[in-house]
């Protein structure tokens, strides 16, 4: 089967036709744009369904696992560690701790934003060590953030709630 | 063990009406299709033969898939045969249509194109059809360029 | 194939693993060839090195990210003929920027098991289809309930890992800048690099803002591009080369989805995975015994974190590593000696071109002006992937 090897000095030999942005605008080769029509629904489950429409209330809920005794957020029907079904809701604050940030110049196409957005994990009071989500911050500089930071949700009224996520309008600095 | 939730509105769906998706794509005809589309202006048809095993590749390609090995295009007529036919009724959504489209097998090569069939009464198996372009300032290096096929 | 026949079923022998041939296409921003002429390209060089035909490969593994880039569902099946997967078993193996490791150990799998004697590794990926721009594909990746309605940008969560890395390990952004500046300076080396340069700290720090602490040049590219490698059973290495380099260990392991619940400082999973290879490979001090590392540096801050997850420093000593130089080619651990994705580019899965093939192109001293200083044996290559959770680790020897 072998044809011999043959002796390449320097591999690899860099084929390939590189295209600028105007090879594309000022159409120099030829290609296909296609837009789809796609549309999706997610389906948010047991737990995040009642997640969601606990935020209506303005309430954080979490789960309950008596076995390796965590509690649970973002909750979730099983405990993914000692892989059962777990056993309770509770109610944590809204209160937490920032985890890490960040200061984000750029929106999700990679286009710049026009006021950065400073986003953070955030760590739950009441809920077990690393039990985080993300979020956005407001209402400071953000020279001033930091980790270690204690914040706040800042909740939309009532009448504006949805059940999203974004129902918490973002988290302030509990002190000052 | 928890109340699991059973009533179907308090199971929610994000987002509330459905989400699309933004996406859209660019795609390059890449250096065989590229060439394609150019000769194509000029109202000719290429195909590729394997300088190993000598298939004749349509649409064009630069390489022979079966022995990796470099091809090189030559000219045909464009002309082909039908292989086989569907005649659509409904459209992507469902609306009513009617569109005659046809695996064509193309004359000198051993490769088939799928397009519309054009200006046909009747349709068959078999029968000889070939290309109609579009004008050249309406072309835009796409598989519509050509129109569609006609009977010869 | 060595088969043994108990009872009257056959079994196939595990065999050992090498690698004979390897192959990358250019990587740039956007390429006129589409995805199969790229592997096809990449194939052809990889077969030309080890010295075989298109007709000795019995199986092919094809690696290649979410079809969002490329805009083809299915792509595996789109990508079939230029893979030269043709009349052969063929099957796509994914794990977000992971499979450019882990392409290669399932192709491992396919050699070590017996099923075949040769096996061809592709890796291909065209980004640039994707608009309005590369980074919108990532937008569906986020959890649709949690994360999705904040507007997220991928970047958000390498700049959250970075604070977090930065912050207990007391590291300043200048040290992480040094990995930026080494790479794409190594990248000058590279024939396929599109992000090579010469620049200076300062430059990176100076760099747009993208989502703070993460700046443009922290940051890799994405790019067009493919890969490719050759694995066989060691009667074929022999017939075709004498110094062949071999598989000695290999890895994988994935951390909770949930990376809000976890502490981000430290890449546990690559630590997992690269303990499962340095297991298989007989390695007890990785830093002592490992001559060349390629680790996966989409940005900066990422090669330090993942030599800590590998054992090669301690958690905090690779900035200091790299500031000392010992990471540079001629030091004494050199890391990401091709340049990495921040200096030839990063085509997600084809990163396999700049991590694996490197490492046996390094170990088969056929790395040319890239090759690094010192006296090399074993290697090791590693990729991360899916949502910041996978780790997937090859341990390389050009000793059996």
């Amino acid at each position: 089967m072998a044809v011999g090897k043959k002796e390449i000095s320097c591999p690899p030999s860099a084929e390939g036709t590189g295209l600028s942005d105007a090879d594309i605008s000022q159409k120099n080769v030829t290609y296909f744009e296609d837009h789809p029509n796609l549309a999706y629904s997610w389906t948010a489950g047991q737990a995040m369904s009642r997640f969601l429409n606990e935020l209506k209330n303005g309430k954080l809920i979490a789960t309950k696992c008596e076995k390796c005794r965590r509690v649970i957020f973002p909750p979730r029907i099983y405990c993914e560690l000692c892989y059962k079904p777990i056993d309770d809701w509770v109610y944590i604050k809204d209160t937490g701790v920032v985890q890490t940030f960040s200061i984000s110049f750029i929106d999700p196409d990679a286009k710049p934003l026009e006021k950065p957005v400073i986003v953070a994990v955030i760590t739950i009071d009441g809920a077990s060590p690393n039990m985080g989500i993300m979020h956005i911050i407001d209402e400071v500089e953000p020279e001033k953030v930091y980790i270690g930071m204690r914040v706040k949700a800042v909740w939309r009224p009532e009448s504006e709630r949805k059940g999203t996520i974004t129902d918490i309008k973002y988290w302030k600095p509990l002190e000052g | 063990m928890i109340d699991k939730i059973v009533d179907p509105e308090k199971l929610r769906h994000f987002p509330p009406g459905g989400g699309k998706i933004e996406l859209y794509w660019l795609y390059t005809s890449g250096k065989a299709g590229n060439e394609f589309f150019r000769k194509l202006r000029e109202g000719k048809f290429i195909a590729a033969r394997c300088k190993k095993c000598g298939r004749r590749y349509f649409p064009p390609r630069i390489f022979c898939e079966f022995d990796f090995s470099e091809t090189e295009f030559f000219e045909i007529s464009g002309e082909g045969c039908v292989e086989a036919f569907t005649i659509a009724k409904l459209d992507l959504n469902e609306n009513p249509m009617e569109e005659i489209i046809a695996l064509i097998k193309l004359e000198g090569t051993d490769g088939r194109i799928l397009h519309l069939i054009g200006e046909a009464k009747d349709v068959c198996i078999g029968m000889k059809v070939k290309p109609v372009l579009k004008k050249v300032d309406e072309m835009t290096g796409t598989i519509s360029d050509i129109k569609y096929f006609k009977p010869v | 194939m060595e088969v043994e026949v108990i009872k009257g079923l056959k079994f196939h022998k595990k065999q050992d693993v090498a690698i004979v041939g390897a192959g990358m296409t250019a990587f740039k921003r956007r390429m006129l060839e589409t995805g199969k002429e790229l592997s096809y390209y990449a194939v052809k060089q990889a077969l030309e090195e080890a010295g075989l035909d298109i007709k000795d490969v019995e199986m092919v593994v094809l690696g290649s990210a979410p079809d969002a880039f490329d805009g083809i569902s299915l792509k595996e099946e789109y990508l079939l003929e230029g893979a030269g997967g043709c009349d052969r078993p063929y099957m796509r193996y994914f794990v977000g920027g992971g499979t450019a490791v882990f392409a290669p150990i399932a192709g491992y799998w396919h050699v070590a098991s017996g099923l075949a004697d040769v096996c061809l590794v592709v890796c291909e990926e065209k980004m640039s289809c994707c608009q309005p721009h590369p980074q919108s594909a990532f937008k569906y990746i986020w959890d649709p309930i949690l994360d999705r309605p904040l507007k997220p940008n991928l970047i958000w969560i390498f700049a959250l890992e970075m604070r977090r890395y930065m912050h207990v390990n007391n590291v300043k952004h200048e040290d992480i800048a040094l990995v930026s500046v080494k790479n794409k300076a190594n990248a000058l080396d590279h024939p396929c690099s599109h992000v090579a340069g010469k620049i200076t700290v300062e430059d990176v720090l100076n760099s747009e803002p993208m989502a703070l602490p993460v700046r443009r040049l922290d940051v890799s590219p994405p790019s067009d591009g493919a890969a490719a490698l050759v694995m066989v059973a060691p009667h074929i290495a022999r017939q075709l080369t004498d110094d062949p380099v071999w598989v000695t260990g290999v890895g994988w392991n994935l951390d909770t989805t949930h990376w809000t619940n976890r502490d981000l400082y430290f890449p546990r999973y690559t630590a997992e995975a690269a303990r499962m290879a340095y297991r298989m490979a007989h390695i007890t001090d990785p830093r002592k015994q490992i001559d060349v590392a390629e680790p996966y540096d989409p940005f900066d801050y990422k090669e330090l974190h993942h030599m800590e997850g590998l054992g090669l420093a301690k958690k905090g000593e690779a900035p200091i590593l790299t500031k000392e130089g010992v990471t540079a080619r001629d030091g004494d651990l050199p890391v990401c000696p091709s340049g990495g994705l921040l200096g030839v580019g990063n085509p997600i899965s084809a990163a396999m071109g700049v991590k694996v093939c490197e490492i046996y192109w390094q170990l088969a001293y056929r790395a040319g002006k890239r090759q690094v200083a010192k006296e090399v044996t074993t290697g090791i290559c590693q990729a991360w992937g899916d949502l910041m959770q996978i780790g997937t680790v090859m341990v390389m020897s050009n000793k059996r």
